[in-house]
């Protein structure tokens, strides 16, 4: 484990390199709040109206929780990594080193969005309180488990980014599918609360990933209860192992049939 | 005049036409772009379905109109990006010297660099605005229109994203400007004009024309108000004259890094 944590370690150093890049990446970030704000007031004609149980400042803070974790986790240069790494051969190097690929990979990721987490967390609640005139009325406890789960959730989504990565084994592009998951995510968990689709629907996402990636964490921040946090950290436990174990296993049956040229 | 201008056509046309066949080597990626392009942007329409299960209205849009908002935007990002893919990526050409390919060629240096590749996905992009306008209930005649409108778009937003990248003959870190320029066209594109209100909406059409590429054709397709036409198409002649005297302008800043690469 202690590689694994220089390996973080030194990722979080290297990330700070490139701050400008990260201050950069804020504009990005500052125009899909500032549009999704604009679209909730226009909507929320009444901001003290109650819509599926969320009033306008609880659906703007759902939305800046969500976002944070959005623009935090940059899936896309991840699939991009990982799908390189295999069309390049850069993968073999790795065959002989005394590290799990799949470790490696998902602990120099996250240290590579740390520092971009702590920024954009911190830009997201001051947005926020731009927007709205105040922040939620929220516990230390809460917030501390909501930190805990977001780091849960960055871990899960980067392991399901590293599966459709692993793809490249199989098909040479391996960024199409990932295209698909990440609108999977964006628009049925980071835009909308659950309670926003048809009640058909409802039990089917929170039994998806999207309760242990957006909807949860996020939720927690914006209607806080233990009940609902147990619950996420139970979903996030579970499907933290399910993503591991999906991730090992087309690794493992990739890297068999790994042919590199030259070297 | 008019042959020099035949013979530059036919060398973009034969550019883009090589820069294809080599995206087409390994059809099942080739097809799979494509169609995951279609079902990532089909997506979208759940948002919508949502939203106006909300409200009949959204920013004085009826869905009809959301949906051809979502043509004109994939029409447009596709045209642009599939035939001047590289107008997005000049700035790091001239940041890593690679013009230097394009300079010593007979030719329109801005035209070749921009024409020089592909982009695969987009194609999956201008497939999905005419399924948009199939579903919007368009006509033949209106369909015809959505592809000039498109065009026209798509033309527009290449000429900023030449504005942009052109920066990088000035200043060094201009890549990150242009990429943050360039997303906003695609941020604003697909959500309605009527949510936004203020300087915002005076910025959406004039210091970033989303206004002229998306929110203008769609009061054409749906309300068919000819001046609008005029008012985008004497947009499009403006920005590209001005893309091509600043990129020219720039271009006698430019120095060559020696950089020695192979172009296939």
């Amino acid at each position: 484990m202690r590689k694994y944590l220089f390996i973080y370690k030194s990722e979080v150093m290297s990330s700070l390199q490139y701050l400008a890049n990260i201050l950069f990446g804020f504009l990005g970030y500052f125009i899909m709040l500032f549009i999704f704000f604009q679209l909730w007031k226009y909507l929320y004609s009444d901001p003290d109206s109650v819509m599926n149980g969320y009033t306008m400042a609880e659906m703007v803070w759902y939305v800046i929780m969500t976002e944070i974790l959005w623009s935090t986790l940059g899936g896309k240069n991840l699939c991009q990594k990982i799908s390189n790494d295999v069309k390049s051969g850069n993968i073999a190097y790795n065959l002989c080193k005394p590290y799990s690929y799949i470790h490696y990979a998902l602990f120099s990721h996250l240290g590579s969005i740390t520092i971009k987490a702590v920024l954009y967390t911190l830009l997201g609640l001051v947005l926020g309180f731009c927007f709205l005139g105040e922040f939620p009325n929220i516990s230390f406890l809460s917030i501390l488990l909501w930190i805990i789960s977001s780091i849960g959730s960055l871990a899960i989504s980067s392991l399901f980014v590293i599966f459709i990565g692993l793809f490249s084994f199989k098909i040479e592009d391996a960024n199409p599918f990932y295209w698909v998951y990440s609108k999977f995510i964006l628009i049925l968990g980071t835009i909308f609360p659950i309670e926003f689709f048809p009640k058909i629907l409802r039990p089917i996402l929170r039994y998806s990933p999207i309760f242990a990636t957006t909807y949860g964490p996020a939720n927690l921040f914006v209607h806080f209860s233990f009940q609902n946090a147990f619950r996420v950290l139970i979903a996030q436990f579970i499907y933290l192992g399910i993503a591991y174990v999906l991730c090992y296993f087309v690794y493992q049956k990739g890297v068999k049939k790994l042919n590199v040229n030259g070297g | 005049m008019l042959t020099a201008v035949k013979n530059q056509g036919r060398v973009s046309f034969l550019s883009i036409k090589y820069a294809l066949m080599q995206e087409m080597l390994n059809r099942v990626t080739f097809f799979t772009n494509i169609l995951f392009m279609i079902l990532n942007n089909a997506s979208f329409i759940i948002q919508w379905i949502v939203l106006y299960s909300i409200q009949n209205n959204v920013g004085g849009y009826t869905f009809k109109q959301i949906l051809l908002l979502w043509g004109i935007a994939a029409g447009t990002y596709g045209f642009s990006h599939f035939f001047f893919e590289n107008a997005y990526d000049l700035s790091q050409i001239i940041n890593e010297g690679k013009l230097d390919a394009y300079l010593v060629q007979p030719k329109n240096v801005l035209l070749s660099s921009i024409t020089s590749k592909v982009k695969t996905s987009a194609l999956g992009d201008i497939f999905y605005g005419y399924i948009m306008c199939f579903f919007a209930g368009l006509g033949v005649v209106d369909i015809l229109l959505f592809t000039i409108l498109s065009i026209i778009g798509g033309i527009t937003l290449t000429a900023i994203a030449v504005l942009l990248g052109s920066l990088s003959f000035w200043f060094q870190k201009a890549d990150m400007i242009a990429e943050s320029g360039n997303g906003f066209m695609t941020n604003f594109a697909t959500y309605p004009d009527g949510i936004f209100k203020g300087i915002v909406k005076v910025l959406l059409f004039t210091l970033i024309p989303v206004g002229i590429v998306n929110y203008l054709p769609i009061s054409i397709l749906t309300e068919h108000k000819v001046e609008f036409f005029f008012l985008i198409f004497l947009f499009m002649i403006a920005i590209v004259f001005f893309a091509f005297f600043l990129f020219y302008r720039g271009l006698k800043r430019y120095s060559s890094s020696n950089l020695m690469s192979m172009r296939i």
